[in-house]
């Protein structure tokens, strides 16, 4: 049984490759993060190697092997640092020219491709366009776009998409027991990022953390202009600034929906009351400024800028709230 | 898991699986030995997934069982046991090994066995059958010629030929090819034809020394070779893919054929050595035919900092007079696994390969190309 939830199109598509006996010797997973590109590969991985009647049975001795990711025959290449590294691609070659040990297959799969470096790229195109026989390469990567053309012509590309929002909810009331509410709000959060939407399941902190970010939001618009500049300080030394300005983004896309009249659309449900009351407050055009300014903020800081002024300015752009 | 075995007898097991531990792997359970009770033995195993060795050493076993502990930590301590007899208990809540002989104890903390890669060994119907000193002899003819570099990896191979006429062991790195045959004891029925990597001929090599006879299975799937010694196994998987076709590359013809005393042509090619060093290796070789087929080499060695070198010996020459140069690495290699009195030189012009064969024996081919040398 597959257990990666969403991407049926792609599962029918590697289910019907193993029924075939076509197994292609190249695969890329593309996608944002957290969407399920390793759970899938892996899965397919256990597929080759199951010895189950439908594989993959998960039951089996292979489809344990590869899951706890101990399987003499699958091996897994993640960068080294922050790159995969040209000593890795080599290694990797001398092992693939042998022969599988225990299944039919010698699967490597190498996550987030995108960070090779360009040598190990190219060292690698000799194995990835003639493997040997037996070998099954699967790379994942964020962004087709962010590989070398001559990588992405030998490789067969699976373009993985945000799971849906119910998609990802139904999974997380059935395989995780979550109550309904708190599922359709982790699905909605999670931008159909599976793996993020499980791990705040699991880690109720996240959405805890979350909450308190929001509050701190909501606080900064009724807060004069001294503690605004004082705030601007406080979060400019914070190791997480990006993460924390994105979840304002939303925020303010969420009060920009609010403002249009577009309520099924908005993200974070469980705070409609206090986005209803600023709505109501501000005007269209007041929320997208507030919009920008975040995404001006997250910008700056990409090239550098000093962060306290950056955060600065962007408070300072916000409204005052009448309290 | 309970059992006593002698110091002695677990150390000498260690050291012979101990080479097949992996080194560098991701898999940590890899860079374990199992240690497990077969009936009244203990089995040791390891496995870097090219090369797995099993070795079975005499026990009292009074309870069965079996887990995986670090290799290095377990030999190192064994070997600075005195020799006794050593008490193993397994503590199966914690997965810890006890060790106790006499008044040293230790307890090395383990891995589940269950985590062990699992290499099933074949049934013994297509077995060939090798005297180990004719296999030893072989394999040192033939390993040191493949390549190194991994960038091809067939090349890093050994490719083995079984007829029912006997073996064919043949190795290449592109500049050098190293070709032996030898009829064998018990032959398989119809022809097989794999690679195997050198570094598992070069471990059977080390670990078969006592064994008298050594017998060699192929899976039927062609994935795995197993080497059967008494009270040891060697199983390696095989490299996939093509040899090159080399037997098209062994010269038939030859201009000149050379013939000199193994000895005396290895002690001036050593003092060559000598002085190559600085020069890429390169070493000139010039024979010259005299009347009667008898005739001269002169081999010479230049460096252009250091200085040169020249040594003379007589020889029987056919054919030609030529100069032509090797690298002396590559001639050294060769003549130093030739045991016969004799040695051949055979070659057709300086840009040709030469074909070294010891006289006497059919058994052996070894090819080396030229190097080119400026006039």
């Amino acid at each position: 049984m597959w257990t990666t939830i969403g991407h049926e199109w792609a599962i029918a598509a590697l289910e019907r490759a193993i029924a075939a006996r076509r197994v292609p010797h190249a695969l890329l997973f593309t996608g944002p993060a957290h969407v399920g590109k390793t759970h899938l590969a892996r899965e397919f991985a256990a597929a080759l190697q199951c010895e189950g009647a439908a594989p993959p049975c998960g039951e089996c001795e292979a489809c344990r092997r590869v899951q706890k990711g101990t399987h003499p025959d699958v091996r897994l290449v993640e960068p080294e640092g922050d790159h995969i590294k040209i000593g890795q691609i080599r290694n990797l070659q001398y092992e693939l020219s042998l022969s599988p040990v225990q299944g039919a297959w010698r699967v490597c799969l190498l996550t987030d491709f995108h960070t090779a470096t360009p040598e190990a790229a190219n060292a690698f195109l000799k194995t990835l366009e003639e493997p040997p026989a037996h070998a099954v390469i699967i790379l994942t990567a964020l962004d087709a776009g962010l590989l070398l053309p001559t990588i992405l012509s030998r490789c067969q590309v699976f373009a993985l998409r945000p799971v849906p929002a119910r998609r990802i909810a139904q999974a997380l009331m059935e395989r995780w027991g979550a109550p309904e509410e708190r599922a359709e709000t982790l699905a909605r959060l999670s931008a159909g990022a599976v793996g993020w939407a499980i791990y705040a399941w699991e880690h109720p902190e996240v959405l805890a953390e979350r909450q308190e970010r929001l509050r701190e939001l909501e606080a900064l618009l009724t807060a004069s202009r001294g503690e605004r500049l004082q705030a601007a300080e406080r979060y400019s030394k914070h190791p997480a600034l990006n993460e924390i300005i994105g979840l304002w983004q939303t925020w303010w896309r969420d009060v920009l929906l609010e403002c249009a009249g577009c309520e099924d659309l908005i993200t974070h449900a469980d705070h409609h009351e206090a986005l209803r009351r600023i709505a109501r407050l501000w005007s269209l055009p007041a929320a997208e400024a507030a919009l920008r300014s975040t995404e001006n903020a997250l910008d700056q800081l990409e090239h550098n800028a000093n962060a306290r002024l950056v955060l600065e300015v962007m408070f300072l752009s916000w409204q005052p709230l009448a309290a | 898991m309970k059992l006593s075995c002698l110091q002695e007898n677990l150390a000498k097991g260690l050291s012979i699986v101990g080479r097949a531990v992996a080194t560098r792997s991701t898999l940590p359970v890899l860079s374990n030995i199992l240690l497990a009770t077969d009936e009244s033995r203990l089995k040791l195993s390891a496995t870097n997934l090219e090369i797995s060795v099993n070795c079975w050493v005499g026990a009292n076993v009074t309870e069965e069982g079996a887990i995986t502990v670090p290799a290095r930590l377990l030999t190192d301590f064994v070997n600075s046991l005195p020799p006794e007899r050593i008490d193993l208990s397994l503590i199966a809540r914690t997965q810890t090994l006890n060790l106790r002989c006499g008044r040293y104890e230790a307890n090395i903390k383990g891995i589940d066995a269950q985590e062990f890669p699992i290499i099933l060994v074949p049934e013994e119907d297509k077995a060939s059958q090798f005297a180990t000193a004719d296999l030893a002899k072989m394999i040192d003819r033939v390993v040191f010629a493949a390549a190194t570099d991994e960038s091809r990896p067939v090349l890093t191979g050994v490719h083995t030929e079984l007829t029912p006429q006997g073996v064919t062991f043949a190795a290449a790195d592109s500049y050098r090819l190293s070709v032996v045959s030898s009829p064998i004891p018990k032959a398989p029925a119809e022809r097989i034809s794999i690679i195997i990597p050198a570094r598992a001929l070069q471990e059977l090599r080390r670990i078969s020394g006592e064994a008298e006879s050594v017998t060699m299975l192929v899976s039927s799937a062609r994935n795995q070779v197993f080497f059967r010694m008494p009270e040891v196994e060697l199983i390696s998987q095989l490299v996939e893919g093509t040899f090159p076709d080399y037997r098209q590359i062994i010269p038939t013809t030859y201009n000149t054929r050379m013939v000199a005393t193994t000895a005396d042509l290895l002690q001036a090619l050593r003092m060559a050595a000598i002085f190559a060093r600085d020069a890429a290796n390169i070493v000139r070789l010039q024979i010259l035919p005299n009347e009667g087929g008898m005739g001269r080499l002169i081999v010479s060695a230049t460096s252009a900092e250091h200085g040169d070198n020249v040594s003379e010996l007589d020889v029987t020459v056919e054919g030609q007079p030529i100069e032509i140069a090797f690298n002396v690495r590559y001639l050294l290699d060769a003549l130093e696994v030739i045991d016969t009195a004799q040695v051949a030189l055979e070659t057709r012009d300086p840009t040709s390969p030469g074909v070294i064969k010891p006289v006497g024996g059919q058994d052996f081919v070894h090819i080396i190309m030229p190097m080119h040398i400026a006039r």
